[in-house]
């Protein structure tokens, strides 16, 4: 673990996802209990495919170590994946409830 | 066989999600919505993800994947960004349809036990 190639983007994805919707998208989709439940949902299956993407008996996905902190749980998952996973599908969700909602007023129509 | 498993996984996702698009709002017959929901973090997923490719932070086992590429990356790994959203977005419709039935039962039951 010296270069942080992977946990320091993963953690800065978040962060800029975070910011993403605190100063300029304002959905209040962290406020939604069916945003929470979903990403609950979401968890329980990224662990099954993530777990069968970087399996170390049988891997797909193959991690250089140097690039992350090393810590694998459940399973042989890096954590890292976990923000990663966070950050795409966070991003999205955001994006896709923001054309749901109305234009704020200063906007036409 | 072998070097279909990471296509064959996707191909699982998007199979058992499937019928979410008919228990919720639907994602799949929103394509223009589905598109600029998806088009820009997709953009941000593949630089990050060619980055790492290049710099050696991760790599994919040839044994497990199909031999077709796109640039930098395996063809799978293309389809994970546009695949794992989906589902994302699948889950949260049905989510949100779900309690919004549950809040009209509910409602309509309080309504009922006033008179």
């Amino acid at each position: 673990m010296t270069g942080l190639g992977y946990t320091l983007p993963a953690v800065l994805s978040v962060i800029v996802v975070c910011v993403l919707e605190s100063k300029v998208l304002r959905t209040g989709l962290f406020r939604k209990p069916a945003y929470w439940i979903s990403m609950a949902i979401v968890l329980g299956f990224q662990v099954l495919v993530d777990g069968w993407l970087t399996k170390l008996s049988a891997p797909i996905v193959l991690y250089n170590e140097r690039h992350h902190s090393g810590l694998r749980f459940p399973w042989d998952i890096p954590v890292e994946d976990f923000l990663f996973g966070w950050s795409l599908v966070t991003a999205v969700l955001l994006l896709w409830v923001k054309q749901g909602q109305p234009r704020q007023n200063g906007s036409k129509r | 066989m072998d070097k279909w498993q990471y296509l064959l996984l996707l191909g699982g996702c998007l199979l058992i999600t499937l019928p979410l698009e008919f228990l919720g709002g639907g994602v799949y017959r929103q394509p223009r919505r589905l598109f600029r929901s998806l088009a820009p973090v997709l953009a941000v997923f593949l630089v990050w993800d060619a980055i790492a490719i290049v710099a050696d932070v991760w790599h994919y086992n040839p044994r497990y994947v199909s031999g077709i590429n796109v640039p930098f990356m395996p063809l799978e790994e293309f389809l994970f960004f546009i695949v794992i959203p989906i589902c994302g977005l699948l889950t949260y419709t049905t989510v949100s349809a779900s309690l919004r039935r549950l809040r009209q039962l509910r409602d309509k039951a309080a309504q009922r036990s006033r008179r």
